[in-house]
């Protein structure tokens, strides 16, 4: 009942953001089209971190390769923007999903050191230019606008349309992935994989498919974040970015969609919003991180565990 | 032809050899009890029958099939049903919810169907079906334990040191619902510490000793046996 409510409230604020570029400057604006495409991001990672309990410390990878898809594809060959979106989807799930094979067994921690290795070898092959197309440390400029029906989305109001639209798409797969017999699945891994075993999860499939769907989700964002800002180069996927988005989730709540928009917000938007504050931004953030946990380890606005 | 048999199976973690060869049988409809102190290998035996581990050694063989190389999640769909050591419900799911996730494998109809059976055998759980796992007492966990693994619906059900950490008339009570169980024609595997107890309900028994069989009986001659007394039942 009260989810419900809670879904509804979601909708209303969903809808009531597709009009702030009616009333918003351009630059806020902006920044609530990096808003957007973070918050896919950080719900991608949640996926394998707060749903499937796997400690993904290099998700930004996926992001990265979604990206770079994007970017490669749209500059080298004259792919539209629009329809390298279900490539980079596709892409980067691929390499969630191959990654992870041999990985999943892991238990936590190492897991998480071996994530950090992935993402530093990908940093590494893309400043060292491999094979040719990424460009090497300055990235790939001059990617193109999207266009729907033959209509160029140049302005940021567009832009932002459908960044929210993507974000938009990712809250109602969250919402269904809540519901669904496969997000159950995950909830048991991650309280108890030996006893979910013992009852017939195919451990190792699922957690397979648990980075298969947080990459291919990050994919997407990827698609985006390339287009907002037309340029991609390898600083924006480092494993800084992978920290952050690994502290979204457990600082905004894990497995709570609120919980991890709050996070993102807190994360991406305030520090926008301060940026004159310059570096003490990041001696608050710091602060507040471990005040956070300290007294509210499950996460500011963390998830009920109701009855299902 | 036996149900379950196992042929010189070895286990390791690593370099340590945790069992070190050993070959057992259980018969269609028969109740058999490991018994053995800690560290003897019991536990590692079954996670090994149940697929958690794979054996270096050795074939394990179900209803005729080799299933040494079987994956854990496809063993519970051919029948075997484990209940791990420590209970291990999930604590923030409903008493009902963990029953029905041990029928995972299974359409919800027949699930609904064997949910009544297990309310019948431990009508405790019926009373505490809405109540979260993590609040029963460990009694009760245990038998929601048992439960759940019930719910697969097995023909071989096997127990991992059903009475740890329980005051006595519980054990009591919880073997007394394990022998109305066996009324029903399943076959049953339990390990326990607890030999007397284990021994009663039991057909036959094995002893385990630091990997390896040691002695394999009746279950009223092994409690005769005053080797069996003096390092298991507690005479002199």
């Amino acid at each position: 009942m009260k989810l419900s409510v809670n879904r509804n409230i979601g909708a209303v604020v969903w809808i009531a953001g597709l009009l702030v570029p009616l009333v918003a400057s351009n630059s806020w604006i902006s920044i609530l089209s990096i808003f957007a495409i973070y918050a896919v991001v950080a719900l991608s990672t949640d996926v394998v971190l707060g749903r499937a309990g796997m400690y993904d410390m290099g998700h930004a990878v996926y992001f990265g390769v979604g990206a770079y898809v994007t970017a490669i594809l749209n500059v080298q060959y004259g792919v539209p923007i629009l329809w390298t979106m279900p490539i980079a989807v596709v892409v980067a799930a691929i390499v969630g999903m191959v990654l992870a094979a041999p990985m999943v067994k892991l238990r936590g921690d190492y897991l998480l050191v071996a994530t950090i290795g992935f993402n530093e070898i990908f940093r590494m092959i893309l400043i060292n230019d491999v094979g040719g197309v990424t460009g090497g440390p300055d990235g790939i400029f001059g990617i193109g606008v999207p266009s729907v029906f033959g209509y160029s989305i140049s302005s940021q109001e567009g832009l932002f349309v459908l960044n929210w639209l993507l974000l938009g798409i990712a809250l109602v797969l969250m919402n269904n992935l809540d519901k669904s017999r496969l997000g159950r699945v995950f909830r048991y891994l991650k309280e108890d994989e030996l006893a979910a075993t013992t009852l017939g999860v195919n451990a190792r499939y699922y957690k397979i498919l648990a980075f298969g769907l947080g990459a291919g989700l990050a994919g997407a964002a990827g698609t985006l974040f390339a287009t907002q800002l037309a340029t991609v180069s390898p600083s924006a996927f480092v494993f800084m970015e992978s920290v952050t988005l690994f502290a979204i989730v457990i600082v905004g709540g894990q497995a709570s969609i609120p919980g991890v928009l709050l996070g993102t917000v807190l994360m991406f938007v305030v520090p926008q919003v301060f940026r004159d504050l310059a570096e003490y931004r990041y001696l608050v953030f710091g602060l507040a991180m471990i005040v956070v946990m300290v007294l509210r380890p499950q996460g500011i606005w963390p998830r009920r565990n109701r009855p299902e | 032809m036996s149900l379950l048999s196992i042929t010189d199976m070895k286990v390791s973690y690593g370099h340590i050899e945790a069992i070190k060869g050993v070959s057992l049988a259980v018969e269609e409809g028969e109740v058999v009890t490991i018994l053995g102190a800690n560290g003897a290998g019991k536990t590692t035996l079954m996670r090994t029958i149940s697929g958690l581990l794979k054996p270096t050694a050795g074939t394990i063989t179900y209803d005729g099939n080799d299933i040494t190389q079987t994956r854990a999640d496809a063993i519970v769909g051919l029948g075997i049903a484990h209940s791990p050591e420590g209970r291990r419900v999930f604590g923030t799911l409903t008493v009902e919810e963990n029953l029905m996730l041990g029928a995972y494998t299974r359409p919800r109809t027949e699930a609904l169907e064997t949910r009544k059976q297990v309310y019948d055998l431990f009508p405790r759980l019926l009373e505490r079906r809405l109540q979260l796992s993590g609040t029963l007492s460990g009694g009760e966990q245990q038998m929601l334990a048992i439960g759940r693994a019930m719910m697969a619906k097995p023909r071989l059900l096997m127990l991992d040191e059903p009475s740890l950490g329980l005051a006595p008339i519980i054990v009591k009570n919880i073997f007394a619902a394990l022998a109305d169980v066996r009324k029903t024609g399943v076959t049953i595997l339990v390990v326990e510490q607890n030999a007397r107890i284990a021994l009663k309900l039991a057909d036959r028994g094995y002893v385990l000793e630091v990997g390896k069989i040691v002695h394999e009986d009746t279950a009223k001659a092994l409690m005769a046996s005053s080797e069996v007394q003096e390092a298991y039942l507690g005479k002199g």
